[in-house]
């Protein structure tokens, strides 16, 4: 246990115990363990607006007990741009505590405004690696990456090829990861707005989308993606026919391996006077017996097929 | 109010039976008792989100029907000791300010008809928190959203906050809101959902806040509704609860999030109503009171108030109506609007 009241180097310091905002029950304070002790050297050190090593630690102490607490990273931040201090040993100190503390965005925030002064990202995404590690789907961390690969052009060029590498590695990890499906989506069409446009680039993209649909066909991301690149650079649905049938089809009620399938089906055949019918059906198909929770939703797409 | 996990857990204590009812009595003493837990560690450890945890606890003894089960006058009082000079509030005193925690300051006052009393404390206290820094001043000029700070971290739920604080104000008209609305457009994604910023994964809890301040603004026009309504119903389990995003667990957080975004879109029947219901149900300690996230786990504030406000919006008997867009009491909702 960190004690400051025994320690000499902070003998100059009174602590300020926690104000409660005057005389009222429900705030009323009755806590004095380790954490509250270095709160109260907080509260000192921030009325005289001391910036310093020493604050450094304090923080640094208070951190590690509640890394929620905005405030204190706050004031972290600030006295690292007073002292100059060096942000790649604040780097360093800060990669155990962001593994420690998975779910906590102050950490992320943090990082953030110290490699954007650094202007480097050098060794981030190998530390994104180690912090995906245990939570794949870490909706910090996706984010943060994104912001690294927007910040230095990480989608551009040799680097783009290697980002694409990377999350085609997450993809293959676990096809149903959906924050690496968004991710993926984020550098080929996100951040190259006109490779929606470029028939190759759509084709690749589709052509992948199939085969991870091939492995899992009941998963809703690829689906999503695939819908998401028909809707964007104009590809007829009915292009899709085929592969949709190689899941489900109307003839086989019985053997739908794929609800997505089936809607998609539904789908080319609402397109169509001639095969509404068959849209029909398949919505029913959906309704009671592939996707019958959400039973009043297929109806409705029922409904929206007009005479 | 405390933030404190426990003591009980959602659904296991003792079995719940057959047929799930809904045990009011017990959340709220629970919720009272959340007050007497200062004795905790956790207790403290959660003091950065003690603002909202209050407006969490205040807004779920309210859908319960007992409004007056916490001391108004102690509650205003801690309220306003929480209000900084800049007109912001922090989520404690001695905290600094924060969107997070102004936007629950205000939701209490208007909760509690209070902004008399904010304006005999503070002179021109109603004006101060929309116009200053913690509001207004938070508005990226070149984007239109909003930072949570002066630290300038960015995200859709402060865009919202900004808007459900300043409407309850009656204020909306002192930012941009235009370009705020044009800042959510950039956060849709190609499946229909929204995230935390442009190109962020869609996220329920982000598709709230973006639903959220597009039906504050009137501009629900903008979006894709058929496609979000589907991506919505799709986060619905075979248990029953919703998730917040593909190929993640259910919660009584997200059931709120995804079902008070169908109602906004007036799509809440392309879920399982009542097997939602049951799921929150389950999730209910029946000896000790309070939600949790699902069943087995630990009860809080947190799932309390959402787990409530769920039943309530799938109109459960004996609750008070919900407003899916601000998360309060209708009643107050229409009060404040109406001004
Ligand atoms: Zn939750």
């Amino acid at each position: 246990m960190v004690n400051y009241s025994d320690d000499p180097k902070w003998a100059d310091i009174t602590p300020i115990p926690q104000d409660d905002g005057g005389p009222h029950p429900l705030a009323a304070i009755a806590y004095s363990d380790e954490y509250s002790e270095a709160m109260g050297y907080l509260r000192a050190v921030m009325a005289k607006e001391e910036h310093s090593e020493r604050v450094l630690d304090l923080t640094e102490h208070i951190i590690e007990m509640n890394p929620a607490h905005y405030t204190v990273w706050l004031y972290r931040a600030k006295t690292l741009k007073e002292l100059n201090f060096d942000l790649k040993t604040e780097i360093e100190w800060l990669n155990p505590a962001a593994l420690k503390h998975l779910k906590n965005y102050q950490i992320w925030h943090h990082r953030q405004t110290i490699i954007s002064q650094l202007n480097d990202p050098a060794g981030e995404t190998d530390f994104i690696d180690t912090m995906l590690g245990p939570d794949s789907k870490n909706y910090h961390v996706w984010s943060y990456r994104q912001w690294l690969v927007k910040q230095f052009g990480l989608w551009k060029g040799e680097e783009g090829q290697k980002e694409l590498d990377w999350v085609d590695g997450m993809i293959g990890d676990d096809v149903r990861n959906n924050s690496a499906w968004n991710h993926r989506w984020f550098v080929v069409f996100g951040c190259g707005e006109e490779n929606i446009r470029d028939e190759a680039i759509v084709n690749r993209e589709m052509g992948y989308a199939k085969a991870a649909i091939h492995k899992a066909p009941q998963n809703q991301s690829p689906w999503n993606y695939l819908h998401g690149i028909i809707r964007g650079s104009k590809t007829a649905l009915s292009s899709l026919k085929d592969f949709a049938l190689q899941f489900a089809s109307l003839e086989n009620p019985d053997d739908v391996h794929s609800s997505h399938a089936l809607d998609l089906l539904a789908m080319i055949y609402a397109q169509d006077e001639d095969t509404k019918e068959k849209a029909r059906q398949a919505f029913d198909l959906l309704a009671n017996k592939y996707d019958p929770v959400r039973k009043p939703y297929w109806n409705y797409r029922k409904e929206t097929l007009v005479n | 109010m405390s933030l404190v996990s426990g003591p009980g857990r959602g659904g296991v204590a003792a079995g719940l039976p057959q047929e799930l009812s809904l045990y009011m009595d017990k959340h709220v003493s629970y919720i009272q008792s959340l007050d007497r837990r200062k004795d905790e560690r956790e207790y403290w450890l959660t003091e950065h989100l003690r603002l909202s945890g209050l407006y969490w606890g205040l807004t779920a003894l309210h859908l319960l029907g007992h409004p007056d089960a916490l001391p108004r006058s102690q509650v205003i009082e801690f309220v306003l000791s929480c209000l900084h000079e800049n007109g912001g509030f922090g989520a404690a005193p001695g905290h600094d300010s924060h969107m997070l925690y102004t936007v629950s300051g205000v939701q209490i006052l208007a909760t509690l008809d209070a902004f008399d009393e904010l304006e005999a404390r503070v002179q021109g206290g109603r004006l101060k928190i929309g116009q200053l820094v913690d509001i207004a001043g938070l508005q990226d000029a070149e984007t239109g959203t909003f930072a949570g700070d002066e630290w300038g971290e960015r995200d859709t739920r402060f865009l919202y906050g900004a808007f459900n604080a300043l409407s309850l104000l009656g204020l909306l008209h002192l930012i941009n809101v235009d370009k705020a609305v044009g800042h959510i457009q950039s956060c849709a994604n190609f499946d229909g959902g929204y995230g935390t910023s442009p190109g962020a994964e869609s996220h329920s809890g982000q598709v709230f806040t973006c639903l959220a301040a597009l039906t504050i603004a009137g501009r629900l026009d903008l979006v894709d509704q058929d496609k979000l309504g589907a991506w919505l119903s799709e986060r619905q389990l075979k248990n029953g609860g919703l998730n917040g995003r593909p190929e993640k667990k259910e919660d009584v957080c997200y059931s709120w999030w995804v079902f008070s975004s169908l109602a906004m879109l007036n799509k809440q029947h392309w879920i399982d109503g009542d097997k939602l219901a049951n799921f929150i149900l389950q999730c209910q300690d029946p000896q000790m009171g309070g939600f949790s996230d699902r069943p087995g786990d630990m009860v809080d504030v947190f799932h309390t108030c959402f787990g409530l406000a769920g039943l309530s919006l799938l109109k459960f008997p004996g609750l008070i109506e919900v407003d899916a867009v601000y998360c309060m009491p209708r009643a107050v909702t229409k009060r404040c609007l109406s001004k």
